[in-house]
């Protein structure tokens, strides 16, 4: 008991308000439809649904963490999508569809990889401040796609595709298999290695991680590399679900991902930011989403209701700031 | 020193527009001999009318050294809500009040960004995009994305009023309408404001370095709030002019192009993070873009190339600009 109320009182401030605003919204929706709400069926949708934005997320994350931002992620999504895609639908009458998927993935994870590092050049090495590169690699990766499919889905793949995205094994989807993956990975590479470390300083302060001999170029190319392969595999997800592919789908994940973040308690600015915060942070705009489909409201209200919880919650972190730094130099000038 | 004083009019950022423009239309020109003609003016002039007044808005914005990515949904909801007012509420028929009411909505907005931004500290980029979505998903949750056709008589009489029409050869008229006066005035005040007031500089201070503008006596707050309420009272009249050419008052039609503008403002030579940036240099990058996006047809570009021909120029101008402020910053310490 005693260690339990430590745990709460050690936590982060932005946690305990994600936890927060969780049981609030578990608790409006016990009010209001617990039927529909708290039932197995409704989780195991839920399960299908946050892989695709949540992957997405991380990436967002760690560019964030860095001091940047990744706005092209959907754009990269898309297509990496539409290449696998691509590769599934040429291959698959030759050499048969388990080998076809493989290529495909690889080749999206490529794609991805290589849109990343191409985002990193020219923040990195041409000095251009990230959110205007991933804007404009937004609307470049889009036109590709667009290129590419010549404006329609593309469709007709085999019914096998649709496996990952909507398959299950005893009613667990497959789909929550690469988010896990990616989850635990993210952790590991934020957490344990000397990269991302690197990640966190360089988001602290760019000028002292370079003088203390961090090769910040090479740190923001993989950033944003890493950010890339993530997008490319939520580009796969994104496929697997529709069936299909297309260059304008998800447009509505580059807002959530950003709600994502700032939710889970990262500084825009970068430097801070973990990934259970964020973990949390998906899992409760999953049940916000979730409770709008189950009282049937309006989905544009959806928008309207991200818009106002990105500028609320951080408006809070802020306050909670001010109040926190009033409270110390009242202690400080008590002190004395 | 004459000659020094050419060579740098000659390869600044303003000409090297210039001389794309000029090689783009050649080229246009050569695969359609229609290009050359006054008709192409006109029509250019048309479809830069509104992005010409975003452009300026943005380009304050970004020299003050922050973004605004809200300015199409202030757009949206003040050409829509005061369309709404006039005809289904007070059934009454005034232009007039209908900008005025317009240019409120906006600078309420717009105050409302500048507050979070300047007092709380949020940054501009996350701040604009909070209330572009609840801007957005306000109108779409309560109109659902209706739009309203019939127009008070009088936003109609202003859109089939002209300056003047001209008949091209083949028998086709292109006329350029009255509201292009809009932009017109709005490059002369902007000229005027960035150049010859003290607010005007300060805009350029706050955007270089801020702690400095500070030092050097000014008003950072205040100036940031001029700004963003600037930019909701040009946005909130650009919303209004959209609204009366296209003859119809849409919720979201001008969502989504804030990319464009932003494009735009830095193609021509605006330096994204603040500091640098001059009107005609944007007025030059709308119309480029805007020669882009209208003829990729008639050099034949398939439409499904169009955004990626689009977004390479983008990055293309971007990258041209910062390269050549890189060099600038790197030769000074020299």
């Amino acid at each position: 008991m005693e260690k339990i109320k430590n745990s709460i009182k050690n936590m982060d401030n932005s946690i305990k308000t994600l936890w927060l605003l969780v049981i609030i919204v578990l608790v409006i929706m016990l009010i209001l439809d617990a039927a529909n709400f708290f039932t197995f069926q409704n989780l195991r949708s839920m399960v299908f649904q946050f892989p695709e934005f949540g992957i997405m997320a991380f990436g967002m994350m760690i560019c964030m963490i860095s001091g940047g931002i990744d706005l092209s992620l959907v754009g990269i999504a898309n297509l990496a999508g539409i290449i696998c895609v691509e590769v599934v639908l040429n291959l698959n009458g030759s050499i048969g569809f388990v080998p076809s998927a493989v290529l495909g993935y690889a080749a999206a994870l490529a794609v991805g990889a290589l849109c990343g590092l191409f985002n990193g050049f020219m923040i990195g090495y041409l000095k251009i401040p990230a959110m205007l590169v991933t804007l404009c690699g937004l609307e470049l990766y889009k036109g590709l796609g667009e290129a590419i499919t010549t404006g329609p889905a593309l469709t007709g793949l085999p019914d096998a595709y649709k496996l990952l995205g909507n398959g299950d094994f005893f009613s667990i989807p497959f789909v929550i298999i690469p988010f896990l993956i990616v989850v635990i990975a993210v952790s590991f590479i934020m957490r344990s290695t000397v990269y991302g470390q690197q990640v966190y300083f360089m988001g602290t302060n760019n000028e002292a991680a370079r003088y203390s001999g961090i090769n910040c170029f090479k740190t923001t190319e993989i950033t944003y590399m890493i950010s890339g392969i993530l997008g490319g595999v939520c580009g796969i997800i994104i496929t697997s679900h529709f069936n299909s592919a297309k260059s304008d789908y998800g447009t509505s994940y580059t807002l959530l991902t950003l709600l994502i973040v700032v939710l889970g308690g990262l500084n825009p600015d970068g430097g801070k930011g973990k990934v259970s915060g964020v973990l949390l942070a998906i899992i409760l705009l999953q049940l916000i989403s979730n409770a709008f489909s189950i009282l049937q409201l309006d989905s544009s209200l959806k928008q309207l209701v991200y818009g106002a919880l990105l500028i609320g919650s951080l408006l809070v972190n802020i306050m909670r700031e001010r109040v926190a730094l009033k409270r110390e130099t009242r202690l400080a000038a008590a002190k004395e | 020193m004459k000659n020094k004083k050419t060579k740098a009019i000659l390869t600044s950022n303003q000409m090297i527009i210039v001389y794309i423009m000029i090689v783009l239309s050649i080229l246009i020109g050569t695969k359609n001999s229609a290009f050359f003609d006054f008709s192409t003016v006109i029509t250019l002039c048309r479809v830069a009318l509104v992005t010409l007044i975003f452009a300026l808005a943005e380009m304050l914005v970004i020299v003050s050294g922050g973004i605004d990515v809200s300015f199409p949904a202030i757009a949206c909801l003040t050409l829509y809500l005061p369309v709404f007012l006039e005809t289904k509420i007070w059934k009454i028929d005034n232009v007039v009040l209908i900008f005025v009411l317009a240019v409120v909505f906006g600078l309420a907005i717009g105050a409302f960004n500048a507050w979070m931004i300047s007092i709380m500290g949020i940054p501009p980029l996350i701040a604009t995009l909070g209330t572009s979505s609840i801007i957005n998903g306000a109108l779409m949750a309560t109109t659902s994305g209706k739009e309203i056709s019939n127009l008070p008589a009088s936003m109609d009489a202003l859109y089939s009023s002209y300056f003047f029409t001209y008949t091209a050869p083949s028998g086709m008229t292109y006329s350029l309408s009255v509201l292009f006066i809009v932009p017109v005035i709005f490059i002369i005040l902007t000229a005027l404001l960035l150049r010859k007031t003290m607010l005007g500089r300060g805009i350029f201070a706050i955007g270089g370095d801020r702690n400095a503008a500070k030092v050097a006596g000014f008003n950072v707050r205040k100036i940031q709030f001029f700004v963003f309420m600037a930019v909701g009272a040009m946005t909130g009249i650009a919303g209004v002019c959209s609204c009366i050419l296209a003859r119809t008052a849409h919720p979201t039609n001008l969502m989504g192009s804030e990319m464009m503008v932003i494009a735009a403002v830095v193609v021509g030579g605006t330096r994204i993070t603040g500091g640098h940036g001059t009107v005609i240099g944007t007025v030059l990058g709308v119309f480029l873009i805007a020669l882009i996006e209208n003829n990729l047809i008639m050099m034949g570009v398939p439409t499904y190339w169009q955004s990626f021909v689009v977004g390479l120029v983008i990055v293309l101008g971007t990258s041209i600009t910062s390269l050549r402020a890189k060099k600038i910053a790197q030769s000074a310490k020299v």
